[in-house]
């Protein structure tokens, strides 16, 4: 297998290379869906060009990237381009071998639950076989380095790369088992953005899942392991936020990267949610909704805990989706990260309702987002109201592919336990629905 | 100010301009005065006597003479324009006949007339001015010390509600009817065919005839002006915001130009105050040599100096404390047994 990946990075590198040398590398850069405030290359430049000045890169409001990022690119700044390239091969190759083992997990998973007798007598048809699960990594690697999503932000060298590479890791380390690195990729990217934090959830419950320490409430066992994971994802957090202190001597960094996060104070229209909505908000109310908008993002993490508990890596999925639709400033680099997964529930595709028009409005709203921005900002003869309306169904078309998905998982789950055909207790044919 | 269109409105240009004539009389000159008609009278199609404007039936007083000059014209007349010549807020490109050059000295005399409200003013039969944009107009003025005393008379229904929230300094009102009660007009002429006049300014003008350059009388007589009986409405004045007794304000001193002249028979030298003036500055017994320009900047200092480098280097405790970090959880995770590799 390695074979095909080879050829497969190596097609993704030409793609990326021919783009960084071509015309439309300057013209990507400066696109506001790929470059947010939180991971411009400009605003890395300008970072680093104000240390060089001898002034904290953090005294303006410009520059928005933790102290490792300037470390990182203080020495690799001339090869800028190769970088990138390198941190998408590195995600995708992380998401490969991930993706494997995870296969392995499932197939043994399966086996275990078919001899168990758990799964109904009708549903031959349901159960995933090595042979289509085979290709599913290649697909997700290709999915990932070839989605034009992750293309132009590489040609854009936005800093969203490196937090999905982090999440890769990070996620690659959750599935191998190793409780330790993945604390530590967590803490990164935790401390990368803030949202992975999130992903303790998902990940502690596959941990469990490994050590095959049942999630009661009551258990000791339960318990014990939770607190030695978030012992050691705090400590690693903890030990990086003193570590980047000792870059600069200073504190600077918190309210400038964190503050700058949570209390959204850069108003550009990106592809989210909260622009719009917070230019026209008056002062008086904006604390509330700041508040409610970043709760949003948090919010879904135990719901989703409780109805997946027993599929956490499905849940890592979900929840990624969700930071990446809900954070205060998504970037298409962030969606591609998702969309990478989609492979990997391929066999959920007879479920999925929706899926035709979702594409749709995806790849639509995708090609109208520069055509809307150009009217509004230099031909004028639109406002943010139209780009907005193209962001809102953007988004919706994205929670709805969640959705979509969602559902079909949890009604593949269902037949599989119950049998393909159902029926109601008077014998006519029955209907999933999600409520 | 005449602030309404239309030939039935004839009596509000006839109001004006009896005003505008007023004052001409008394002194005041074309350059300080600024005329606003929003309509054209005098060479209306229906007016039967053209290029002119009587304010009296019979005809007996033209009130639109030879050389009237109207700064503000029909569809120039506006709220914002009004306010802008109050304020002197005025593109750069306005003509000097359209500004209202006034200084901190300047006392003026503001004439309104049309239909009116309770609390506004209708301009042109499509918008407004109300009572609190005119009091914030001349608080600019009074803080841009456009005015030293401000006579504001209004000639419309409920005229009094104008002058109700007026709160600068110096500013004293009159209006032809209280809150509630409408003006009325004089007397139609039946060869005109319309009212020429309303009877608030009907009377002031008779009263303002009277008045020459050199006359003494005061503020109170004006107030006397159109009593109920004649009126039918009552008019009424605001003196609070006034800082002299009405008794000793003249009518000239917004009517009129009349200048105070002192005839004085003995000279007056000027010439020991410029000599005081030099001797407190001597003579600048520094520099005998002037100074060559190459000398005065050490341009052979600046352009040979070196450009410090400034270069960022992050600190030697950073990279060692991130390197330890790295290399250990690299141990944790793969064993120490790898350690005997490394070294």
């Amino acid at each position: 297998m390695a074979a095909p990946l080879v050829l497969v990075v190596l097609a993704a590198v030409t793609v990326r290379a021919a783009l960084f040398r071509s015309s439309l590398a300057a013209f990507i850069a400066e696109r506001v869906e790929v470059a947010s405030p939180l991971s411009a290359w400009k605003r890395v430049v300008e970072g680093l060009a104000l240390l060089d000045l001898g002034v904290s890169p953090y005294s303006g409001a410009i520059f928005h990237e933790t102290p490792l990022i300037i470390y990182l690119f203080h020495f690799l700044i001339e090869y800028a381009e190769v970088v990138f390239m390198v941190t998408d091969v590195l995600t995708a190759v992380a998401l490969y071998l991930a993706i494997q083992d995870f296969n392995k997990v499932v197939f043994k998973k399966q086996k275990l639950l078919i001899e168990l007798d758990k799964y109904a007598p009708d549903v031959a048809e349901l159960i995933q076989t090595p042979m289509e699960m085979h290709y599913i990594p290649l697909k997700v690697a290709l999915f990932y380095l070839l989605n034009p999503y992750s293309v132009m932000s590489c040609v854009a060298k936005s800093t969203s790369a490196i937090n999905n590479s982090v999440i890769a890791f990070f996620i690659l380390a959750t599935i191998k088992g190793s409780a330790f690195l993945s604390a530590v990729f967590l803490a990164l990217a935790t401390y990368q953005s803030l949202y992975p934090l999130t992903l303790f959830a998902p990940a502690l419950l596959y941990l469990l899942q490994r050590q095959f320490i049942p999630v009661k409430l009551k258990s000791k066992s339960f318990w014990l392991y939770t607190m030695q994971y978030a012992s050691l994802y705090l400590c690693s957090l903890v030990v990086i936020i003193c570590l980047s202190f000792f870059l600069l001597n200073s504190w600077d960094f918190i309210p400038s990267v964190y503050g700058f996060i949570l209390s959204v104070p850069d108003l550009t229209p990106n592809i989210g949610l909260f622009w719009y909505f917070f230019a026209e908000m008056f002062e008086h109310f904006s604390l509330f909704f700041i508040c409610v908008f970043q709760i949003n993002v948090f919010f879904y993490t135990i719901p989703l805990a409780i109805k997946l508990k027993e599929h956490p890596v499905f849940f890592m999925f979900v929840q990624i989706a969700i930071i990446s639709i809900f954070k205060s400033y998504p970037t298409v680099g962030d969606v591609a990260l998702y969309m990478a997964f989609l492979p990997v529930w391929s066999h959920l595709y007879r479920f999925l309702r929706n899926i035709f028009i979702l594409s749709c409005v995806l790849i639509f709203c995708s090609f109208l987002f520069p055509v809307l921005w150009h009217l509004w900002i230099y031909a004028g003869s639109a406002n943010s109201n139209f780009y907005y309306a193209i962001t809102l169904t953007f988004n919706v078309g994205q929670i709805l592919l969640i959705s979509d998905y969602f559902y079909a998982f949890l009604r593949r789950e269902y037949y599989l336990t119950h049998g393909l055909h159902l029926t109601r207790q008077d014998g006519t044919e029955a209907m999933l629905v999600l409520k | 100010v005449c602030t309404s269109r239309f030939w039935f409105n004839y009596r509000h240009v006839a109001n004006t301009l009896s005003v505008y004539r007023s004052v001409k009389r008394l002194g005041i000159p074309d350059s300080h005065i600024v005329l606003m008609l929003a309509d054209d009278m005098a060479c209306n199609p229906r007016n039967p006597k053209p290029a002119t404007v009587f304010s009296h039936k019979n005809m007996e007083l033209n009130v639109y003479g030879d050389d009237v000059e109207v700064d503000y014209r029909s569809y120039e007349v506006t709220v914002e324009n009004f306010l802008r010549v109050l304020t002197g807020r005025i593109p750069p490109s306005t003509p000097r006949s359209k500004r209202l050059l006034s200084d901190d000295r300047s006392n003026i005399l503001i004439y309104m007339t049309g239909h009116g409200g309770n609390g506004f003013l209708k301009f042109q039969d499509s918008e407004e001015i109300t009572n609190v944009e005119l009091a914030d107009a001349f608080e600019q003025m009074w803080q841009k010390r456009r005015y030293n005393e401000l006579l504001f008379i209004i000639d419309t229904c409920q005229g009094a509600s104008m002058y109700e929230r007026f709160y600068s300094p110096n500013i004293m009102a009159l209006a032809s009817s209280q809150v509630g009660e409408d003006s009325l007009s004089h007397q139609p002429d039946l060869g005109i065919g319309v009212h020429l006049m309303d009877r608030y300014t009907f009377y002031v003008l008779e009263f303002l005839e009277e008045i020459h350059p050199a006359s003494q009388t005061n503020m109170n007589d004006l107030f006397q002006v159109c009593p109920k009986s004649l009126c039918v409405s009552t008019p009424g004045h605001r003196t609070d915001l006034f800082q002299r007794d009405p008794q000793n304000v003249l009518i000239t001193d917004f009517f009129g130009s009349v200048r105070k002249v002192e005839i004085t028979e003995e000279t007056v030298a000027l010439d020991r105050d410029l000599a005081a003036f030099e001797s407190k500055f001597p003579e600048d017994e520094l520099a005998t040599e002037p100074l060559k320009y190459a000398e005065q900047l050490p341009v052979a200092q600046i352009i040979h100096q070196k450009p410090k480098q400034k270069d960022w280097h992050p600190p030697g405790g950073f990279i060692l404390g991130l390197w330890a970090l790295i290399i250990m959880v690299f141990f944790k995770t793969y064993g120490i047994k790898h350690m005997k590799h490394v070294f």
